[in-house]
């Protein structure tokens, strides 16, 4: 766990229920039915716990939910009350704790560090429970604690209502060990694949290394892991906070000044393959890909001239990043002599491939066929590759009978060697270094000009 | 007893690995991805179109079926794996190649925005070096094939020596479909050509059925060149009114060995 992070959740009736029972405090007991009248071709938003015991569940048209539970009480949805509602509780739970987020059935706080007001994390809890319980009226608030978001909300199901269940720190992984694996999150497909396997709790897949999950599954495989272990899945809360390694930086720039300023071309090259050399061995180090790599050259007396472009194979290196650096400069017009060079590379990702799946065959070769896919897209324009699908309504004319599938994903970066907007006010790079030498000097650089 | 041959290739071995050195009857047969024609993969084509090289349909200018056959097999090809399609002619129609059974989810359409051969190819190896088991790629008439630039063989014949790598490095199944005078660097490069040549129009009651098509193996790295066969391309849907647009004039050709009559579409 990094930095004694803790989190709290507290899982209340949906807040359209809790209206409807202000409302009509008759129907507290009653199986209730939010979302409208059951000839209304609409899904059921939200359902009292009387009326999930007869199988109603959200989603659901509300015509099948009568049929299950013909004696429920439906009731519209008071979008006006429920938003009011939704705001109180954000508000009291704001004075209590720093960090809030409040769903429709659930509210997460970040319990990190010390409040001034409570001598320990229990009181601290115990507070922001009967805050939510006075709020919102009720005696079905059940409250989890611990050092992932996941796990916290995990307690708060097991603790039942009027609980709270505090999982103290670093017992995550022991806490989840004995459950059964429905109580994660994860793919269907993988949780059948793991049963055949015969890994039916959480222990048995946590004791699995992450290499096995990731060569399995994929970046499905390592939230998989990071969650068995007690951890949260990569981008739930924020990067930092969780198990397992921290995620990659967005960006890594290297900037080479270029002293007096100048126009020759031999002096550029030398500064953009010392960048990118540098930042090619970065890349490496981390064991990261760029999905897209940005040139500025920044002139004399003249905004800055900057190119982006998604190289079609990903440089993980330095003599792989140093040719789509080349390609940059070549395409290049530069007006003044330029007084720096910056190499920046975006969209990093994990360079590690993965195995070929043994168990289902495809998948992971479709993975990286989309990617390229998205590339091409990235650089190419959408239109560059793609899928067709029948239309469900063909008309005589031969291109009616189909249409184009819109991409299901696209990486980051602009189109080929795409000027960049207001490069004069590029931001700097999340990490971007300046070497203490600016670059070597102009007069010992083979004099050839462009 | 070490010798000189026998110390180099130790060298060899250590330096580079193992099976940088084999000798010439340990490489084994060509591996094959069977078509379902029998007529291909049994007289043809040994097994199937080879896997790893680039296969090769040739045929005049006009209607000689290759496109329609090149479509046939990519849409066989898409119903068990990832198949590419690369239209550089620009008259891909996803509709017939799914009356042609083709599952078009499994089917990426490929078409370069600038209409620019090498960038065409370069997005081609991208999706082989990526993986992609199965690329056919369509190439315009012989007019664009007399451009200087691509007779004198430029950039694109870069480009399509790395796709021959790629293919050949990933093991993928490469089909090329081109209108000849074929460009000599394409000619050089594919292992396999089959040249289209039509042999009629197939007809019932006025409406066009189908497409007889001779295949001559005229270049085989794989097998013995110089096999003939006839196809019949039979379209999924009767075309009752290709009398009224305009179609190319029959070809007689003497059919020197029995009519293979395929049913190309899905149910057939």
């Amino acid at each position: 766990m990094v930095g004694g992070s803790r989190f709290l959740c507290a899982r209340f009736p949906h807040l359209a229920l809790v209206v409807t029972w202000r409302a009509h405090p008759e129907l507290r007991s009653e199986p209730v039915v939010v979302g409208g009248a059951p000839e209304l071709r609409l899904p059921v938003l939200a359902a009292s716990e009387a009326a999930r015991t007869s199988g109603v569940r959200p989603g659901q048209p509300l015509r099948e939910a009568q049929q299950r539970c013909p004696g429920a009480a439906f009731v519209a949805l008071d979008e006006t009350a429920t938003a009011r509602l939704h705001e109180e509780l954000f508000t009291q739970l704001h004075r209590l704790a720093p960090t809030v987020e409040v769903g429709d059935e659930a509210a997460w706080c970040d319990l990190s560090g010390r409040h001034a007001a409570h001598s320990d994390g229990a009181g601290w809890a115990i507070a922001i429970a009967r805050s939510i319980n006075q709020l919102l009226d009720d005696d079905g608030i059940a409250v989890g604690v611990a050092g992932s978001r996941l796990v916290a909300e995990i307690a708060a199901r097991q603790a039942g209502p009027r609980r709270i269940r505090r999982v103290a720190e670093g017992e995550e992984a022991a806490f989840l060990a004995p459950l059964p694996l429905s109580v994660l999150p994860m793919d269907p497909a993988v949780a059948t694949r793991l049963a055949a396997l015969g890994l039916d709790c959480v222990g048995a897949v946590a004791n699995l290394s992450a290499a096995d999950l990731q060569r399995q599954f994929g970046p499905a495989g390592m939230d998989l892991w990071r969650r068995a272990r007690g951890g949260d899945g990569v981008g739930e809360w924020q990067f930092g906070h969780g198990f397992g390694p921290p995620a990659p930086p967005r960006r890594l720039g290297e900037r080479v000044i270029l002293e007096g300023g100048t126009g020759d071309l031999e002096t550029l090259r030398f500064a953009v393959h010392r960048s990118a050399l540098e930042l090619g061995d970065r890349l490496r180090h981390r064991g990261c890909r760029a999905a897209a790599v940005t040139l500025v050259c920044e002139l004399e007396d003249a905004e800055p001239a900057g190119l982006r472009i998604t190289p079609l194979q990903p440089p993980g290196s330095g003599a792989e990043l140093w040719p789509v650096a080349l390609e940059l400069l070549a395409g290049l017009r530069l007006v003044a002599p330029v007084t720096a060079v910056r190499l920046e590379v975006e969209g990093l990702r994990p360079g590690t491939g993965r195995q070929v799946d043994l168990w289902r065959g495809g998948d992971a070769a479709g993975e990286e066929i989309d990617g390229a896919a998205s590339r091409l897209r990235a650089r190419f324009g959408r239109a560059a590759v793609r899928r067709a699908e029948l239309a469900v309504d063909p008309g005589d004319l031969p291109e009616r009978r189909f249409r184009w599938a819109e991409p299901v994903a696209q990486v980051d970066g602009e189109g080929h060697g795409s000027p960049l907007a207001g490069t004069a006010s590029a931001p700097a790079a999340a990490e971007e270094r300046t070497p203490a030498v600016s670059g070597a000097p102009v007069a010992a650089m083979p004099a050839l000009r462009r | 007893m070490s010798t000189p041959l026998s110390q180099a290739l130790a060298t060899l071995r250590r330096r580079h690995g193992e099976g940088v050195i084999r000798s010439g009857d340990a490489l084994g047969g060509v591996e094959a991805w069977p078509t379902g024609l029998p007529i291909l993969d049994q007289r043809l084509t040994p097994g199937g179109l080879p896997v790893g090289r680039i296969s090769l349909l040739a045929a005049a200018p006009g209607a000689s079926g290759r496109l329609t056959l090149l479509q046939a097999l990519t849409s066989a090809a898409s119903r068990e794996r990832i198949a590419v399609y690369l239209d550089l002619v620009g008259s891909l129609d996803p509709g017939f190649l799914a009356d042609l059974g083709a599952d078009l989810t499994s089917l990426l359409v490929v078409r370069p925005p600038s209409g620019r051969w090498e960038e065409g190819l370069a997005m081609a190896r991208s999706l082989v070096g990526a993986g992609a088991p199965w690329l056919a790629v369509a190439l315009p008439g012989a007019e664009p094939l007399q451009r200087p630039g691509l007779r004198s063989g430029a950039g694109w014949e870069h480009r399509l020596t790395s796709l021959v790598e790629s293919v050949s490095t990933h093991r993928a199944v490469c089909l090329v479909s081109a209108a000849s005078p074929l460009p000599p660097a394409l000619g050089y490069a594919a292992s396999l050509t089959l040249d289209c040549a039509a042999g009629g129009w197939e007809e019932a009651h006025g409406d066009v059925l189908g497409l007889r098509t001779r295949l001559t193996l005229v270049k085989s790295k794989v097998s013995v060149p110089g096999e003939t066969a006839v196809l019949l391309l039979r379209y999924p849907r009767p075309f009752a009114t290709a009398q009224a647009v305009g179609r190319p004039a029959l070809v007689d050709l003497p059919l020197t060995t029995d009519v293979t009559d395929v049913s190309l579409s899905a149910a057939g």
